[in-house]
């Protein structure tokens, strides 16, 4: 475990902030930290670049981290975990919160990006001014196509021949859809997605984030090939993660 | 190869609590194990502490998981999709007789039983149940009363494990495994606050083995019951040593986090040197006390 000091802070909005640590962790997109927010929990967060994390305030440990001002210090375990791939024509496709990684993905790439990015709102929509090609919904409305980014992708036509990685990160809901969509297309696997479970040590021992395959979201993952997470989203023989 | 009654494939476990809690991760384990053990189960569900509840440092690992796990009826539930590679022991922890014997009913399809009479951060649990002789003592007649699967007592270092295991021994345990995590903590010095959100917790890993190692050779000397070793074993030399320290069997852990196939690995070594030294595993258990 080290300590690192958070530079500054960018809130995008009430919900969302960007906290810029002192110094870059050697890393990739796509690998996570396992955050101490001293006083509160330890929780996963993704890189957002080598040296940002990107918080969606959802319980207490994120509502306090998206409040910070700068200056604060955070105990770090990691980076951890598997990253995303590189490739030369890529499809980037985030919900929400599931930004954080792609956003870092995106600007490690040397290739030409498509970058199809969904969220509740436009508040919520976060570095869109960073995506050169870039097709927005929101469920509201209030930006962009009105719906999913999954509908936006079939409204849309892609062609997905015409990427050779498809890159995917955000909610539960959304990322079963878009298996789906990207299975129809035969697309599974040239497609990574990033993907949440619990997770309590991060580093392959506890067994709280082992998917129903046996792969662990914090050591195989938590980015995988679309065709191994078959048994996560064809199989609910098993609980859903929330209630685990 | 037969240890305390129980059939096993080849003589490494896996350890109880290390990915445990879901069948995906011990299927996948079985494979190459000659055994499984499960995280320990309880009647009733447990969270477990707050993270963070593991760390790391240059010697091993320091845990307060704090015996998260679901309540005995749900993980029964999923243990039912177990693959059978191996045999499965389902890890049972309790506070008295009665809830022991509740467990063993839950769990009959078990292939064994081990009592976590050790974890050395759980009140009221574990270790603080280990304490009590007599009390470790009705446990396992009790539950030795309701059957006939093999029952291993799990014992703790930081306390009297000689005496312990004389004790289990007596109420017709079939086996020792020895030891479970030994207390520890950590404390971050730029906040100037214990690591652990339990404060303190279990060290694990490489630390230990030298410890662990005494344990089996102690426990080896008094009693006649088969003993299991675990602690910082993480490739085929430790092994050996175990073996000819006493262990009958040993139980990987913390070594998960070198590799998912640890267990593969270190039969490989295993296997290869005893063919090259023309011995069976049987051959080295207890060698080094020979006079
Ligand atoms: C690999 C990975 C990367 C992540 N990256 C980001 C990111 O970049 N930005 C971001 O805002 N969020 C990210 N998350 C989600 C984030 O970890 C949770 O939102 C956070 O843990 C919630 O903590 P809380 O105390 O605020 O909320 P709580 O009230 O404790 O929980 C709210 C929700 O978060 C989930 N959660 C709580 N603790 C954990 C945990 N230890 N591990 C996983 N999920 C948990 C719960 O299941 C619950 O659904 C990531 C999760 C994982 C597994
Ligand atoms: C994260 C973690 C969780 C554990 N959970 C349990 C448990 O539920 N029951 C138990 O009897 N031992 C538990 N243990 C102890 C291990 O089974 C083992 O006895 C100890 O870690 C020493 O072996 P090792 O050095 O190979 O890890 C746990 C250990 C760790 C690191
Ligand atoms: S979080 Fe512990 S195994 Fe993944």
């Amino acid at each position: 475990m080290f300590c690192l000091r958070v530079r500054r802070v960018v809130r995008h909005s009430e919900k969302v902030s960007t906290l810029i640590l002192e110094r870059e962790v050697p890393s990739k997109p796509g690998q996570f930290l396992m955050v101490n927010v001293i006083g509160y929990e330890e929780i996963p967060l993704s890189l957002s670049s080598p040296n940002s994390i990107t918080v969606k305030a959802v319980g207490e440990t994120t509502k306090a981290l998206v409040k910070f001002k700068g200056g604060e210090i955070l105990g770090i375990r990691g980076p951890f975990g598997k990253s995303f791939t590189p490739s030369n024509r890529a499809l980037i496709i985030a919900g929400g919160i599931g930004i954080a990684p792609l956003r870092y993905l995106y600007h490690w790439l040397n290739a030409e990006v498509t970058v199809f990015y969904g969220a509740r709102s436009r508040d919520e929509l976060v570095f869109l001014e960073e995506f050169e090609d870039v097709h927005v919904s929101t469920d509201d409305g209030s930006y962009g196509f009105k719906g999913n980014v999954v509908q936006l992708l079939k409204r849309s036509n892609v062609n997905f021949d015409c990427f050779d990685r498809i890159y995917c990160c955000g909610p539960p809901v959304m990322l079963k859809s878009l298996y789906e969509l990207l299975k129809k297309n035969d697309a599974l696997k040239k497609s990574e997605f990033s993907i949440e479970r619990f997770m309590r040590c991060g580093i392959g021992l506890c067994g709280s984030c082992v998917l129903e395959n046996g792969l662990r979201v914090c050591r195989e993952g938590p980015v995988f090939r679309g065709d191994e997470l078959t048994p996560v989203f064809e199989r609910s023989l098993y609980k859903s993660h929330e209630d685990r | 190869m037969e240890v305390g009654r129980l059939n096993l494939k080849n003589p490494i476990m896996l350890a109880s609590g290390i990915l445990g809690s879901h069948v995906g991760s011990l299927n996948r384990i079985a494979k190459q194990a000659g055994a499984v053990v499960t995280k320990s189960v309880g009647l009733e569900g447990r969270e477990g502490y707050k993270n963070p509840c593991i760390v790391t440092w240059e010697c091993g690992i320091l845990n307060a998981v704090g015996l998260s796990s679901p309540p005995a009826k749900d993980f029964a539930r999923e243990l039912r999709s177990f693959n059978k590679t191996c045999p499965l022991i389902v890890s049972l922890f309790g506070s008295n007789p009665e809830e022991f014997v509740e467990l063993v009913k839950i769990f009959d399809f078990a292939d064994g039983f081990e009592l976590n009479l050790s974890c050395p951060h759980a009140k009221g649990l574990g270790l603080e149940v280990g304490r009590d002789f007599d009390l470790v003592y009705e446990i396992i007649r009790k539950v030795k009363g309701k059957t006939n699967k093999p029952v291993f007592a799990k014992v703790s270092a930081n306390l009297d494990y000689v005496e312990l295991a004389k004790v289990c021994e007596s109420a017709k345990a079939d086996g020792i495994v020895a030891i479970n995590t030994v207390r520890g903590m950590a404390i971050d010095i730029v906040s100037k606050r214990p690591v652990l959100s339990n404060v303190s917790g279990g060290v694990s890993g490489k630390a230990i083995k030298p410890i662990a190692l005494k344990c089996v050779w102690d426990i080896y000397e008094e009693v006649n019951i088969p003993v299991i070793g675990c602690g910082g074993i993480s490739n085929w030399k430790d092994v050996v040593e175990f073996a000819l320290a006493g262990a009958k069997a040993v139980q990987v852990g913390s070594a998960f986090y070198h590799s998912y196939d640890v267990i593969g690995n270190i039969l490989e070594g295993l296997n290869s040197y005893l063919r090259i030294n023309g011995l069976r595993f049987e051959d080295l258990v207890g060698l080094a006390h020979r006079r």
